[in-house]
């Protein structure tokens, strides 16, 4: 996996190259000495794995996820900061704390996923108030719109986020997203059952039980994509 | 035992005593007769039931936390009036169970009666009151025991850093294989930094010169940080260094100023560190680039409110703390007397 570090103080990112070199598997691309330059290289360099600190000048590092369009994965690293912490623990993030334990970070690189091609979105970092998400997108079953923002449907959460939903729109997979109406967009991996709605529109079923009603035009394109 | 419970007890006992009291010293006076014994039971019942309203009374007013001319004076008046009214209850039951009762109803006897009635219902009142007032002074004193131990702890926590303690440790760490030597050194300033924390007491002076040591260590440590993000600029006068200063004062200006001033900015800046004399006042500075009044989420202001908090302490107006912007930088300037 390519890898980057986001670290403002150099010799934090001399101390994480050296451990990582007792991990070959992991191929480190590039370094960013602050969250501006981690925004331009991470489109540029498309790393499968960023190192990410919290506290940097100008801009946190949770800042700058949710200025990013594509999340790598990431592991969070951090001296101590108590707010960054427990925004970790309610949210089941991986973070290493300096001075960064070996052994746990040999555990934090065993749960990194092989890298897929480049280009396509896979997950998504969310934030509403305290908490904090990384969310890979098959696990997202409905995106509504509200206003400028949008409500993230998973597991048992739904938090807002400061996106709209045609903004959203452009960048998803349309083998796995289907814009169902003006207000909603519907993973099709998640579709439990179809019927047919008062005014001849199909009506779906997500699995879980929300339901989403379709106007014609939007129901003949679904018969389409789902016949295919 | 629960406050509630002993009142109750002491309720039921001081009026039951009392009753009972009166009661065989009448029969042993005029012959032992049932009236006298009901009349006296139900004395103490409502005299219980009485003084309890005059409680709620007291609570609901506020009596015991008035001023003292107006508390007395409320207190009396309740006094006399939960009197007034027992005696009259004493009249009027003794009357319906006897009928040869008649004699209170001469007016030297009533007299005396209500006299006697208002002296023990004075008694309870000033009971009541004593007992009830040390207790809440004693309650008063545990709270402001536990006020001044969470001051102290907060002033703990708002000089060991953990943010700055753990970077500096990985920064080491880094440096171990880079530097070996500049690895040691820090390591001896990172133990400096800790002995003076462990060692401090912030009721005691100490000679700038040893503040100024303990800063010096603090700032080569954020270098090995910050690297060229932080240039310093120290100037000491000889004369300042003896004069006598809280500890940690200097050091949590110069920390603030690092936290906030420097190492925000991408590019860093530079710090300045000045000590001075003017006549018998330590003039001591600490500037950083930027400009005060947009604080930083996360910033509490803690630090400077505890430095301002001990100069009070110890030299009351003498001392003063600012925080002010001064051509495009922040300058805190305190200024201590030379002799506390």
């Amino acid at each position: 996996v390519t890898a980057l570090i986001v670290d403002d103080e150099r010799l934090a990112r001399l101390e994480l190259r050296r451990l990582l070199a007792a991990h070959p598997e992991v191929e480190i691309v590039g370094e960013a000495r602050h969250a501006k330059e981690a925004l331009d290289l991470i489109p540029k360099l498309a790393p499968d794995l960023v190192f990410l600190d919290i506290q940097m000048p100008g801009m946190t590092g949770f800042d700058l996820l949710e200025r990013l369009e594509e999340v790598p994965q990431i592991i969070f690293t951090t001296a101590y900061d108590a707010y960054a912490i427990r925004a970790f623990e309610v949210s089941a993030l991986d973070y290493l704390l300096k001075p960064i334990d070996p052994k746990r970070l040999a555990a934090a690189l065993s749960k990194v996923r092989p890298p897929t091609q480049p280009g396509r979105l896979e997950q998504v970092f969310l934030r509403d108030g305290d908490r904090c998400w990384v969310v890979r997108l098959p696990d997202i079953f409905l995106l509504e719109s509200e206003g400028n923002y949008t409500r993230v449907w998973f597991d048992n959460e739904r938090p807002l986020i400061r996106r709209s939903l045609n903004a959203l729109e452009d960048q998803l997979d349309d083998a796995m997203f289907f814009r169902a109406g003006r207000k909603e967009i519907i993973n099709l991996k998640w579709i439990d059952k179809v019927n047919i709605g008062v005014n001849g529109g199909l009506v779906v079923t997500l699995r879980g039980g929300r339901t989403v009603e379709m106007s014609r035009r939007q129901s003949a394109r679904l018969r389409e994509v789902l016949s295919l | 035992m629960t406050t509630r419970k002993i009142y109750w007890i002491c309720q039921v006992l001081g009026w039951g005593l009392y009753s009972a009291a009166g009661a065989v010293g009448v029969s042993q006076e005029i012959g032992w007769r049932p009236a006298v014994v009901a009349g006296y039971l139900l004395f103490g019942v409502y005299s219980i039931a009485l003084t309890e309203l005059f409680r709620r009374e007291i609570r609901r007013r506020q009596w015991l936390t008035a001023s003292g001319s107006r508390m007395m004076l409320s207190l009396g008046l309740g006094a006399l009036m939960v009197g007034s009214i027992q005696t009259f209850l004493v009249i009027a039951v003794s009357l319906a169970l006897d009928r040869r009762s008649t004699l209170l109803l001469q007016p030297a006897n009533a007299l005396w009666l209500w006299l006697g009635i208002i002296g023990v219902t004075s008694v309870w009142t000033i009971l009541y009151v004593s007992l009830t007032t040390t207790r809440r002074s004693r309650e008063k004193e545990v709270h402001a025991q536990l006020a001044v131990r969470e001051a102290e702890l907060r002033a703990l926590e708002a000089q060991v850093n953990p943010h700055f303690l753990f970077n500096c440790l990985n920064s080491i760490r880094g440096l171990v294989l880079e530097d070996p030597a500049l690895a040691q050194d820090m390591i001896t300033r990172f133990a400096n930094i800790l002995r003076y924390n462990l060692h401090r007491d912030l009721n005691h002076t100490v000679p700038l010169a040893s503040e100024v040591g303990v800063v010096t260590d603090y700032l080569a440590l954020e270098s090995i940080r910050l690297e060229e993000r932080l240039k310093v600029r120290m100037a000491v006068e000889p004369g300042a260094a003896e004069v006598a200063v809280p500890p940690m004062l200097l050091q949590s200006l110069v920390e603030n100023a690092v936290k906030h001033g420097i190492a925000p900015l991408p590019g860093g800046g530079e710090l300045l560190v000045s000590a001075r004399l003017e006549g018998d006042v330590l003039i001591l500075e600490v500037g950083n680039p930027g400009l005060l009044g947009n604080p930083r989420p996360g910033a509490t202001g803690l630090g400077l409110a505890n430095a301002r908090e001990r100069l009070r302490i110890l030299y009351g107006t003498r001392a003063s703390l600012t925080l002010e912007n001064r051509n495009g930088s922040v300058a805190a300037t305190v200024m201590v007397p030379r002799v506390v």
